[in-house]
């Protein structure tokens, strides 16, 4: 701590994009300076513009820039930084990196390299779980190299013991890569090579487990925090079922559904398997919450979330202010204890979507390219972190996420007005974006009620169709609007001008009023309460 | 557009070709109107229709500016649904119709025989699988394309015989660059 009461003078942020502008703007909240780094592609990019000063690490690629630990450090120590924010993703979970870091005499915004270490691998964070009672997805506990015939044929006994069907999951794996379904016994040793061979080449590390496949499921997560003295709370959980490709689509907080005994229970799993893990600073516990009501450890993610904002809208915690005290040996904050009390007991409801650069129409492949129009939503419970501006061109080598849109209500059904009501709000051209899959989210009826599972989107979104409409939809209006010359200026055309608003008045019994033609309806109907 | 009569409105998909067939819209004769909000925005008003659509429906839309393609000023311009981007191309329909004919008089593009492999998606090469001379079959992948850290391969659309390579391993690639020219 600063003798000025800070929690440091000059923090770096080893990470771009939004999370870095996230983590600068909590630094300047407290007072802090900040550094930033950036590729050769970022040059120009938000996190950059926000920071207090800027130092270049590397070309485009994120191995020799964002990854590169020496490039960071050498930064850091350059730029008279004491300590240095990993963000989420690149080097935030490098057991490596926290401990360079840590051996420079700086401190690491996060758990210590040792937790890291300890849950970082999945298989010691399993053993971890179940040596304090914490169920675990059943499977296996150590890694087995599919290539020793030995660790196979151990393998393939352990399969049959933990049931069919079954997922073979990489030791060093993570975002779905080096996982394989195996629904029956036939599969099992293609499987295997199949998640062997793609964990080698996107890893360097061919070792596999396997887990039960528990399916239907919900996948559900616990915000944790622990301080110096060895005192470990959790703040509040979060849903996160809908994915693809095993990553977050949509998050919400707290996960809709669960009694105050369910998130005791939950609480408690989190809290104990993070205090036998050492846990000082933030991290998050991930579980399986199955159609019985129980719940199965997954894994401890020993950094920030993406999703953290929405535990922070409910809990009225700044998790990243709470990160960067307790990086400076401060004891949990009274917020942070607060909210721990009332976490079984939450009240209102967060929403968050994130818009990313990907196609809904073909499995939410990941896209590039400049952004033109970016409109984004504002007004009561609207909270949105992003550090793009319109114009700005995403490159291809980091993650496609552009924006978080988060909403908050008093309640979940709230939440989801005002989601759908932001949606609309929301604009953004020059890229295709993750905007209609969030669209059709807002208003399908099984998401309303709560009906969340890892299948949701498997399930309900069709991709193609609903591309395929917007396209009918898109020709048939470009098509007239070369009939229809447009307003000279840019201002919306007044209620004395006559025709549209008039036309647009047409709510006759039976007429049917898309949700994106709101704008024009409400004015419509603005219009003919007017006096005229 | 001046007067009236049908245009052909086509979207354009990667790589800047239009897709086949697209939409004749004749403005008499569609039972939809398009009714501008401001410059940027309008709203599609399509009338019910027996069958596919019993009751009015109202769509709000943002519609880019119209610009003129430099090569063969066709009209293009941006359209965002419901969230879906799309860009078109808009022509009399006359029009079309003699640049389709002109189209499918010549051989295909590329000169005749060949088949030109293209990015469909922006990344970096990561891996090139074969070189000029070589032999390839239906499915055969030639390119890798990192991209968020996901390896895509393209492959081979038919069997042929690999003219050339135009890319380099590592070299940055944008949606629709060239990499192999098959023959």
């Amino acid at each position: 701590m600063t003798p000025d009461g800070r929690p440091f003078r000059r923090v770096l942020i080893a990470n771009r994009g939004e999370i870095a502008v996230r983590i600068i703007r909590a630094c300047r909240e407290l007072g802090i300076e900040t550094v930033a780094v950036f590729s050769d592609a970022d040059r120009h990019a938000g996190h950059v513009r926000a920071a207090d000063r800027a130092i270049r690490i590397g070309p485009a690629a994120a191995a020799e820039s964002y990854l590169a630990i020496d490039a960071i450090l050498g930064a850091a120590l350059e730029s008279g930084a004491d300590a240095v924010h990993p963000g989420y993703g690149f080097l935030a979970e490098r057991p490596a990196f926290a401990a360079a870091v840590e051996s420079a005499g700086l401190v690491f915004v996060g758990p210590d390299s040792r937790t890291i270490a300890a849950v970082g691998d999945k298989l010691a964070a399993r053993r971890l779980a179940r040596s304090v009672g914490v169920p675990v997805v059943p499977g296996t506990l150590e890694p087995a190299s599919v290539k020793d015939v030995e660790q196979l044929a151990a393998v393939v006994a352990a399969a049959d013991q933990t049931g069919y069907p079954l997922l073979v999951k990489a030791t060093a794996g993570g975002g779905g890569r080096g996982m394989r379904r195996v629904a029956g016994r036939d599969d099992l040793q293609a499987a295997l090579a199949a998640a062997a061979a793609e964990a080698q080449a996107a890893f360097g590390d061919g070792a596999v487990y396997l887990e039960r496949e528990i399916r239907p499921a919900r996948h559900i997560e616990v915000q944790l925090f622990g301080d110096a003295a060895g005192r470990v709370v959790a703040i509040g959980e979060r849903d996160c079922s809908i994915q693809r490709r095993h990553q977050k689509l949509i998050e919400e907080a707290p996960a809709p559904g669960l009694s105050e005994r369910n998130r005791a229970e939950l609480h408690e799993l989190a809290t104990r398997v993070a205090v036998a893990a050492g846990l000082r600073n933030a991290a998050t516990a991930e579980f399986l919450f199955d159609r019985d009501g129980a719940f199965w450890f997954l894994e401890v993610n020993a950094r920030l979330q993406v999703e953290h904002g929405v535990t922070e809208l409910v809990s009225g915690v700044d998790i990243v202010h709470e990160q960067l005290w307790l990086a400076a040996g401060a004891p949990l904050s009274a917020a942070a204890l607060a909210a721990a009390e009332r976490a079984n007991r939450p009240a209102g409801h967060a929403i968050e979507v994130r818009i990313s650069l990907e196609d809904p129409a073909r499995s939410f492949r990941p896209l590039a390219g400049r952004v033109g129009r970016f409109a984004l939503a504002a007004g009561p419970g609207i909270r949105v972190d992003t550090a793009i501006e319109a114009g700005e061109r995403i490159p291809p080598d980091y993650d496609p996420l552009i924006a978080k849109l988060l909403v908050h209500a008093p309640d979940r059904a709230g939440a989801i007005e005002r989601l759908a009501r932001a949606l609309d709000e929301t604009e953004i051209g020059g890229v295709q974006t993750t905007l209609p899959f969030h669209r059709f989210v807002a208003g399908n009826a099984a998401f309303r009620a709560g009906h969340l599972s890892t299948d949701f989107v498997a399930d309900h979104w069709n991709g193609p169709a609903s591309r395929a409409e917007a396209v009918r939809r898109a020709l048939l209006a470009a098509g007239l609007a070369a009939f229809e010359p447009e307003p000279a200026d840019g201002h919306p055309r007044g209620p004395d001008e006559g025709a549209p608003a008039q036309q647009g008045g047409t709510s006759t019994p039976g007429t049917m009023e898309l949700q994106s033609a709101w704008r024009s309806d409400g004015r419509a109907t603005a219009t003919d309460r007017w006096p005229r | 557009m001046t007067g009236r009569g049908a245009v052909r409105v086509r979207p354009i998909q990667v790589g800047g070709e239009p897709e086949d067939g697209g939409l004749v819209v004749d403005p008499d004769d569609t039972g939809a109107r398009v009714e501008w909000l401001d410059r940027e925005h309008a709203i599609l008003a399509e009338e019910p229709s027996a069958g596919a659509r019993p009751v009015s429906v109202r769509t709000r839309l943002m519609i880019g500016p119209a610009r003129r393609r430099p090569d063969d000023g066709v009209m293009v311009r941006e359209v965002v649904v419901d969230g879906w981007r799309v860009e078109v191309e808009v022509e009399a329909e006359g029009r079309a119709v003699l640049r389709d004919r002109v189209r499918r008089g010549l051989p295909a593009r590329g000169s005749s025989g060949t088949i030109e492999i293209r990015a469909d998606l922006p990344g970096r090469v990561s891996s090139l699988l074969v070189g000029p001379g070589d032999h390839v079959v239906a499915g055969q992948p030639l390119v890798v394309i990192e991209a968020m850290k996901m390896l895509n391969e393209l492959r081979a659309p038919r069997d042929g015989q690999v003219e050339r390579a135009a890319v380099q391993v590592n070299q940055a690639v944008e949606l629709g660059d060239l990499l192999v020219v098959l023959q």
